[in-house]
């Protein structure tokens, strides 16, 4: 297992915004965190990143503990979310340069400008990043996580601001990654007909607790409770948090 | 702690420095301004014969050195306040970068800074109103030197209150130094206070720095007992601010504070 997860709690006060959480992710897998606004998506993400120390419970990456090993770990993988943002006054190439540099990357220009390309943005090297739209910014920050070739994704809703064409270029990036290089990655999204097409495996979050895990299929039937031949998570949130099949 | 990584944060807020008017506006204008303004005052009060030229020399010193401190100070909250800003903390913190290393390539940045401002100030004082400050050097540095030390104590802890309130407390970073002003005797002597303050500043490094600094313009020497005071405090402030960042990191970890971002 390249990821493990046991017992993950967090509590804000009085607030349980992880509850109990555990969960395993094979090499190779992508796998989807699902769950309404506030149902511990982000605070697990930023646990398993080491931004957030844990209440309770345990998280083992690559079979090194995340408490002990933070440093080991983080030069292995990457994220990124739309909600993060870069030094705005700085371009492109000179933020993506910092990072470059954080991972000690040989030929970092090469491998700027192979991210760059891969996302559509060349064109964008030398322009500041407050000059961006923010669908610009998103493939920015996509272009960093890849940036390090890092064997664990974590993307936090990557397609949030991107237009369809966009976002279709992104997601056969992703799926790419996967395929050549064994890329896993943990990804939330809302945009359902996404998840079905990306993800293995889906994680559903509600209040802080796992309610449902397993294929998007699997979910569908389980959560649906019929039979049913395509998976259909659209209703099954819906079920899931207004109690009732859309 | 990887060289590496701390040249990276250097990279970063050299890149941000280049773009930013605001940087270069704290790192030359405002110790410019100040050696303009400060050296006029002496032109005024040597041509009226009001002053020995010794307190002339004292004056202008002083605006130099406490420029200096003052900079460092800021430069280091600021220079943590920009990443809030731009909502880069989660970035930079999701890598393998450590806490240690990005303090180290902020002090570095700020030490950079703080030479362009005082060669610029010193210039303009040789220029403009002949204070020389070369011949003065070797017996200021250990004082800068104590300057720096408690300047980079208060930016650490400055910083730390920041990563625990976030902007809200942001104004510290340009006004704390000032609260220090009067207490660290930059233009008069610690006998000029009144006895109750005389014992707060001489818990100041900076006091001692600038007792030491107007002994050596008047032709006493280097006061080794000034520089070591300022030492033994510095020690002790720049323990108690270390703990104190540690001990609010953690804390900010805790308590989601680093992914706020506001």
């Amino acid at each position: 297992m390249l990821v493990e997860v046991e017992n993950l709690s967090k509590t804000f006060g009085e607030f349980r915004a992880v509850d109990n959480v555990s969960f395993a992710i094979e090499r190779g897998e992508i796998i989807g965190l699902l769950g309404p606004n506030g149902a511990g998506k982000t605070t697990t993400i930023h646990m398993l990143l080491g931004l957030i120390t844990p209440t309770s419970g345990r998280i083992s990456i690559f079979g090194k503990s995340m408490a002990t090993h933070r440093g080991e770990i983080l030069a292995q993988m990457n994220f990124t979310s739309p909600y993060v943002a870069f030094p705005f006054r700085l371009t492109v190439l000179e933020n993506l340069m910092v990072f470059a540099r954080i991972y000690n990357l040989k030929k970092p220009r090469e491998r700027i400008d192979e991210q760059l390309e891969r996302f559509g943005i060349s064109k964008l090297r030398d322009k500041a990043i407050a000059r961006l739209s923010s669908g610009e910014n998103t493939r920015v920050g996509l272009c960093k996580a890849f940036m390090n070739d890092p064997q664990l994704l974590l993307l936090d809703e990557p397609t949030a601001y991107l237009d369809p064409e966009i976002a279709w270029q992104v997601k056969n990036a992703l799926l790419d990654a996967q395929r050549e290089k064994g890329t896993t990655i943990l990804y939330t999204s809302h945009n359902m007909d996404e998840v079905e097409r990306m993800c293995k495996r889906i994680i559903f979050l509600h209040h802080g607790k796992v309610i449902a895990a397993g294929t998007p299929i699997e979910i569908t039937q389980a959560i649906l409770e019929e039979e049913r031949e395509e998976p259909a998570l659209e209703e099954v949130f819906m079920r899931l948090v207004k109690g009732k099949a859309a | 702690m990887k060289l590496h990584r701390i040249n990276a944060v250097i990279v970063r807020h050299i890149y941000e420095s280049r773009r930013n008017l605001d940087r270069v506006t704290d790192m030359v204008w405002w110790p410019v301004l100040d050696i303009i303004m400060w050296g006029f005052f002496t032109v005024y009060l040597s041509h009226s014969n009001r002053l020995q030229p010794t307190v002339v020399s004292c004056l202008l010193g002083a605006v130099i050195l406490w420029g200096t401190f003052y900079s460092f100070q800021r430069d280091m909250a600021v220079g943590f306040i920009d990443e809030l800003w731009c909502r880069n903390l989660i970035n930079l913190f999701s890598t393998p970068l450590t806490l240690s290393e990005y303090m180290v390539g902020l002090i570095a940045v700020c030490l950079l800074k703080v030479m362009v401002g005082l060669l610029a100030a010193s210039a303009i004082a040789w220029a403009a109103y002949s204070f020389d400050i070369l011949p003065w050097l070797p017996k200021f540095i250990p004082y800068m030197a104590n300057l720096l030390f408690f300047a980079l104590a208060l930016g650490i802890a400055i910083t730390g209150m920041i990563f625990r309130y976030s902007t809200k407390i942001q104004a510290l970073a340009w006004s704390f130094a000032g609260l220090l002003m009067p207490v660290s005797c930059v233009m008069y002597p610690i006998s000029s206070l009144p006895k109750w303050l005389q014992d707060i500043a001489w818990m100041m490094p900076t006091a001692h720095s600038f007792e030491g600094m107007r002994d050596v313009l008047a032709g006493k020497g280097f006061s080794p007992q000034h520089f070591w005071w300022g030492v033994g405090l510095n020690v002790v402030y720049f323990a108690l601010a270390i703990g104190f960042f540690g001990w609010i990191f953690e804390k900010a970890r805790t308590r989601g504070l680093l992914v706020k971002q506001e």
